[in-house]
């Protein structure tokens, strides 16, 4: 061997072939596909958002019928959404509640678990330009929860119509607002994935990971309304879960964020997290 | 063609790479040599952009490992077999890694037939073994068919049959004019793969040259002599570079000289010799010479450096 040739090499790449942002996108495709736990998960999710805006219809219909107990000043607060027609609107989006918890985690452990695994060497081996490389994979995650958020709400419309009937709560789709509120909790969902998938990023480790994102969406909120000051008060309405709220709502507080406000409240939570992310993914050694 | 110019990689304080330079010519076998932990690990993820280098700069084919359109065409890399999510199936790991170039799925079951995966491709790559895995990582460097090959530790953990096979491999792609480069801390596997030699200890390039070249750069100097009068020879020897050890009563290893000034100096003293052979090291002996001067300007933290690892291991 020790006389083998040193001329040119003999070997050239296939002309046009060459990675680009759409065979990252169908490799990440594959990726989410192809692992069994992330499938199951999906599905749970979709079960758990349908079961929990189910449990809500039951108890609006409850509610509906102990309404005349009701003190009328509770009344007139809840008149200011609807009433107990307006609860009964806000079913379909309900079960993000449970499903943001679910999916951010979710969306946190599809990237940490390739640090775990040092998956990600191989994943930025092929793909070396290392932002398009998470944004690849940040893409899929927000178009599958977006696809899981949507159709969560609108099966939950459908099995919610059948419970609320028996109070005459029933409504049809048509329902002023109602259309956006399904189709927003796609949105909330996709905005929790980026976020959760950016935490993963930054974290590289699942379990803090999901750690921080169940801190941010559910216990921040409740430490928040726990300490008596104005001035927690007054921010509480700016934690991602809460804009998220208003952003699924049908009607909106005439005090409270818009649907549009929440939706831009939360969506600048998911960019800057996601910009922080960005940024360490292309400094760091993996 | 691999070229490395002035790499370093430090963390912290501890120097992984201190100022490497080389280059990795195509057409042959490039045995990257070291003990463990001289950083031939960190140089070979420096190359395709894994770790950032802290100074100097390595290009593949003239450009960063990045900066390629279609790298995995240009370089096909396994570094770590353990780089694959334990849960997803070869067959899938694959599809995934090609799926970033547009690489068809033919091409995908044809890297799993040349690497004797058929049988477990199917199956989720935790359950594999170091071998297999091993095998994985091949098929995943040879998928875009590419010009340049960089192994780290490739027989680690394979039977031998299959060390046999990434030997015929390495051999068979730098016969088709292509650029191969090798890391092992096995010298008999260097022996017998490369044609040449890069030996990198405690962080920097001890030695760069042809296989030959390695193992008689070190071996030319040493001959062993007989002679009835050791002391009158070696006196008169004495010099710069020249050592001599008596082993026998009468039998001297010079080293520092070539054979034929020892012979002429025998003449002039008048001295009988009655043996005068020019020893060929082995790799193993070039090796351990030439690691062993490296570790000694660093004497002071030689407890830290790890055990050389024999062959055997």
């Amino acid at each position: 061997m020790s006389t083998a040739t040193t001329s040119a090499p003999a070997h050239v790449a296939p002309q046009g072939k060459g990675v680009n942002f759409a065979r990252m996108v169908k490799s990440e495709w594959i990726k989410v596909r192809t692992l069994r736990s992330t499938t199951v998960l999906l599905i749970l999710t979709v079960v758990a958002m349908v079961g929990f805006g189910a449990l809500n219809a039951w108890g609006t219909t409850i509610s509906a019928e102990f309404s005349s107990d009701v003190p009328p000043e509770a009344q007139a607060q809840m008149a200011e959404t609807g009433g107990i027609q307006g609860m009964a609107y806000s079913i379909p989006p309900s079960g993000v509640a449970f499903g943001q918890l679910l999916f951010g985690s979710l969306a946190v452990v599809l990237i940490a678990s390739e640090y775990a695994t040092g998956m990600i060497r191989s994943t930025l081996v092929a793909a070396p330009q290392r932002i398009k490389a998470l944004l690849a994979k940040v893409l899929v995650i927000t178009v599958v929860a977006f696809v899981v958020g949507v159709l969560s709400a609108l099966i939950t419309y459908f099995v919610a119509q059948p419970i609320l009937a028996g109070e005459e709560l029933d409504y049809a789709l048509s329902v002023d607002g109602l259309i956006p509120s399904i189709i927003n909790t796609g949105t909330f969902l996709a905005l929790v994935a980026i976020m959760g998938m950016s935490i993963g990023a930054l974290l590289r480790n699942s379990a803090g990971g999901i750690v921080t994102i169940v801190a941010l969406l559910m216990v921040l909120p409740i430490v928040f309304q726990l300490i008596p000051n104005d001035f927690f008060q007054e921010t509480m309405q700016y934690l991602p879960s809460s804009a998220g709220t208003q952003l699924v709502s049908v009607q909106t507080a005439d005090d409270a964020l818009t649907q549009l406000q929440g939706g831009l409240v939360m969506a600048a939570w998911a960019l800057v997290l996601l910009i922080a992310a960005c940024l360490t993914i292309r400094r760091r050694d993996v | 063609m691999i070229e490395a110019r002035n790499l370093a990689k430090r963390y912290g304080a501890k120097t992984a790479v201190d100022g490497v330079s080389f280059t990795v010519q195509p057409g042959k076998v490039t045995g990257f040599l070291g003990p463990n932990g001289a950083g031939k690990s960190t140089t070979m993820r420096m190359i395709v952009g894994l770790d950032r280098p802290t100074t100097g700069d390595v290009t593949v084919n003239g450009k960063h490992y990045s900066g390629h359109k279609a790298p995995l065409h240009e370089v096909g890399a396994l570094l770590d077999a353990k780089a694959v999510h334990t849960k997803r199936s070869a067959y899938n790991h694959l599809r995934a890694m090609a799926a970033t170039h547009g690489i068809p799925d033919s091409r995908v079951r044809e890297v799993i037939e040349m690497t004797g995966l058929a049988a477990v491709a199917r199956k989720r790559v935790g359950g594999f073994s170091l071998g297999m895995g091993q095998r994985l990582g091949i098929a995943v460097a040879l998928l875009g068919d590419p010009q340049t090959l960089i192994f780290d530790e490739p027989v680690n953990g394979l039977d031998p049959e299959g060390v046999q096979w990434v030997r015929h491999l390495a051999k068979g792609l730098a016969a088709e004019g292509r650029t191969v480069f090798l890391s092992s801390h096995l010298m008999s596997e260097m022996a017998q793969t490369a044609d040449h030699l890069i030996i990198i200890g405690r962080g920097r390039i001890i030695a760069d040259a042809p296989m030959q070249d390695v193992i008689a750069g070190q071996g030319q100097s040493r001959t062993r002599v007989r002679t009835d009068q050791p002391q009158v020879l070696t006196s008169a020897l004495a010099g710069d570079g020249v050592s001599s050890r008596l082993l026998e009563p009468e039998l001297l290893e010079i080293t520092g000289v070539d054979v034929k000034r020892i012979a002429y100096t025998a003449l002039q003293n008048q001295v009988l010799l009655y043996e005068l052979t020019p020893l060929q090291a082995s790799l193993e002996e070039a090796y351990m010479q030439l690691t062993q001067d490296e570790v000694e300007y660093h004497s002071v933290s030689l407890a830290e450096e790890p055990a050389m690892a024999g062959e055997g291991k």
